[in-house]
C-alpha cells in the first residue's frame, strides 16, 4: 500500500513538473512573439500619424532592443553591432522616408537553444508608400536572436536571410 | 512564404533574353505567362541542391520581382489545384 502511494506521489510530482515546463516555456514563447507584435506596431506608420505619435513610437522601438544589437541587412548595406541609440536613429530616419509604412511578421518559429536565449525565424513583409510616391512591397526572411535580461526579451541579433539569389 | 514556379534544376543554365526564358540556351515554352516582359538576365548556372524559381506574374521591372535560386530544403509544399 505504501509503495502504491509513493508511486502515485512520484507520478503526480512528475506530472506537475511536465505541466510546469510546458506552461512556462509556452508563456516564454508568447512573450517572445509579443516583442514581434510590438515591433510591427511601432515600426508601422499610418498616413495620418502626428509628430507626437511618431516620437512616442520611435522611443518605444528602442525599448525592444538590447544595449548592443547585431544587424546584418546586406540589402541596405547595414552590417555590424549597433547601440540602442543608433538603432533608434536608424528607425527614425527610415520612417521619415515613408508617408505610410506597415511591417508584418509571418510564420514565426520560436526555439530556445539555451536558457535566456530565443531564436526566431520569420518572414517579414514591409509595405507602404515612399514620400516620393513610390510603392514599396518587400518580403524578407529573418533570423533573430532575443536575449532575456531581467525577465524581458530584447532583440540582440537580426539578420536578413537571402532566400532567392538572382 | 512565397509561391513560385520551378523553372530549372541544379546544373542547368538560366537566362532571360528580351523577356524569353532560356534554359540551357533553349527557349522554354511558357503558356502560363499572360503578360510578356522584356527582362534580360545573363546566363547563370543553378548550384548543387538548389532550384531556380520564378513567379508567373512578370508584368513589372525585373528588379521588383522576387525570383532566383533557392536551396531545395527551403521548399515546404506544393499548391493544390
Amino acid at each position: 500500500m505504501v509503495k502504491v502511494r509513493s508511486l502515485l506521489i512520484a507520478l503526480m510530482v512528475m506530472g506537475i513538473g511536465i505541466w510546469a515546463f510546458i506552461h512556462f516555456s509556452q508563456s516564454e514563447e508568447k512573450k517572445v512573439r509579443k516583442q514581434f507584435d510590438l515591433l510591427s506596431e511601432w515600426a508601422s506608420k499610418a498616413q495620418s500619424e502626428t509628430p507626437l505619435v511618431m516620437a512616442q513610437k520611435i522611443k518605444k522601438i528602442g525599448t525592444l532592443f538590447a544595449e548592443n544589437c547585431v544587424l546584418n541587412v546586406p540589402l541596405y548595406s547595414t552590417s555590424g553591432s549597433f547601440t540602442r541609440e543608433e538603432i533608434i536613429s536608424y528607425a527614425a530616419r527610415g520612417r521619415l522616408l515613408f508617408s505610410e509604412l506597415y511591417l508584418k511578421f509571418y510564420d514565426l518559429t520560436v526555439t530556445f537553444p539555451e536558457e535566456g536565449t530565443a531564436k526566431v525565424s520569420s518572414t517579414a513583409r514591409l509595405t507602404g508608400k515612399l514620400n516620393i510616391g513610390e510603392n514599396v512591397d518587400e518580403i524578407h526572411e529573418l533570423e533573430c536572436v532575443l536575449k532575456k535580461i531581467e525577465k524581458r526579451w530584447f532583440f540582440s541579433h537580426l539578420e536578413v536571410v537571402e532566400v532567392l539569389k538572382k | 512564404m512565397l509561391l513560385k514556379r520551378i523553372v530549372a534544376l541544379e546544373g542547368e543554365w538560366v537566362e532571360f533574353r528580351d523577356g524569353k526564358l532560356l534554359i540551357n540556351g533553349k527557349e522554354l515554352d511558357e503558356p502560363y505567362i499572360r503578360y510578356p516582359c522584356n527582362w534580360n538576365l545573363s546566363p547563370r548556372q543553378v548550384e548543387v541542391n538548389c532550384v531556380y524559381v520564378i513567379g508567373d506574374n512578370r508584368n513589372m521591372p525585373m528588379e521588383n520581382h522576387y525570383f532566383g535560386q533557392t536551396p531545395i530544403r527551403r521548399i515546404v509544399g506544393v499548391p493544390l489545384w
